[in-house]
């Protein structure tokens, strides 16, 4: 009997250190945002039960930003390669006002992204920016430029991340979106 | 013997204007523009253009700036790391390009940032900017639109 015990405390432990620890949690949390087609989305609930791969953009960045969404798009071809379903792809703007619902479905349009599992979310600042808070992502405006018809885009300063959430809507890891090993995290996805 | 004079001068004159152009033309190739691509944008969104500058002569150049006619404003830009997990992107002001090396745009580094396109860049499309260089003068960027460059290059 006390060896069972052992046993069982032993390989609960050994399950533990494999498990990828809950970093935070958006238990009881939800935010009303809107995705590419100007549908109206509850975050986190409208993912609840699929395992979550996010990432925070703005669409004005064209340099460092599509780095971190063309790794996304490698995860995504990678667990269909591999036959994962089950996981939804979410990216985030955080420069809601540039990024209306129409920015982001042609930006994801001129890049032949496959929208079957992914969304692109949009929404009011304040609800974007209680979600960045929320997960410890980082944008603030720097440099901006000005056209000759008046129109000003601004840059961030921001986090580069990639998120996995878990189907309970738990932050599991957190990746460097721009340099993430898509080994890695696709790995991870299947311990969960 | 004018007619032959005059034949030797046009002589002399021509083979002189044809040594001109030579130089000239081989003083703009000492600068090398190759590997060049350019991130896909829709209509009045931002484009990022890639190249190598590659100087083969002996002599430092400077590259002060660029120009196209297919966005509202062409910049070169920096992007930039801080605190090791925050990315950023700033104007990048002259790059000198020493004598024989050279100098990558590349994501995540310099780029020259297409700001406000003027029409929908599609993957496969051909756009044409110009750089400004202190001594090579202008020189014409060719590049086709892709989603990323090859994936060597990336790692
Ligand atoms: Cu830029």
């Amino acid at each position: 009997m006390k060896l069972r015990y052992h046993l069982f405390v032993i390989i609960l432990f050994w399950g533990c250190k494999e498990r990828l620890p809950v970093v935070d949690d958006f238990k009881n949390l939800s935010y009303k945002l809107t995705n590419q087609n100007n549908q109206e989305i509850i975050f986190p609930d409208f993912v609840k039960g699929k395992i979550v791969v996010m990432n925070f953009i703005f669409t004005n960045c064209p340099d460092i930003c599509p780095l971190s969404s063309n790794n996304m798009r490698l995860i995504q071809e990678k667990l269909k390669r591999e036959k994962v379903d089950n996981v939804q792809f979410v990216s985030l703007s955080f420069d809601p006002e540039n990024d209306t619902p129409e920015v982001l479905r042609k930006f994801a349009d001129i890049r032949n992204l496959d929208l079957s599992n992914w969304t692109f979310l949009t929404g009011d600042k304040f609800v974007t920016n209680a979600i960045i808070k929320k997960v410890g992502v980082m944008a603030v405006t720097s440099d901006s430029t000005i056209f000759k018809s008046g129109r000003k885009i601004y840059y961030y300063i921001h986090t580069d991340r990639i998120q996995l959430i878990d189907i309970e809507g738990k932050i599991r890891k957190n990746y460097k979106g721009s340099t993430i090993n898509v080994d890695e995290i696709v790995a991870d996805i299947k311990k969960l | 013997m004018k007619k032959e004079l005059l034949i030797i001068i046009t002589l002399i004159f021509t083979f002189n204007l044809i040594t001109l152009a030579q130089q000239s033309k081989s003083r703009n190739s000492d600068i090398q523009i190759q590997k060049t691509w350019a991130r896909p944008a829709v209509k009045y969104a931002n484009s990022a253009l890639y190249f190598v500058i590659e100087n083969r002569g002996g002599k430092i150049d400077t590259l002060i700036g660029a120009q196209s006619n297919i966005a509202e404003e062409t910049e070169v830009h920096e992007s930039f790391k801080k605190d090791n997990d925050k990315i950023g992107m700033r104007p990048a002001g002259r790059i000198a390009i020493k004598p024989k090396s050279e100098f990558e745009f590349k994501p995540g580094g310099f780029h020259v940032m297409l700001l406000g396109v003027l029409k929908d860049l599609k993957i496969g499309d051909k756009i044409e900017a110009v750089l400004l260089l202190k001594y090579a003068g202008k020189i014409k960027v060719k590049a086709e639109v892709r989603d990323m460059p090859m994936t060597k290059e990336m790692k």
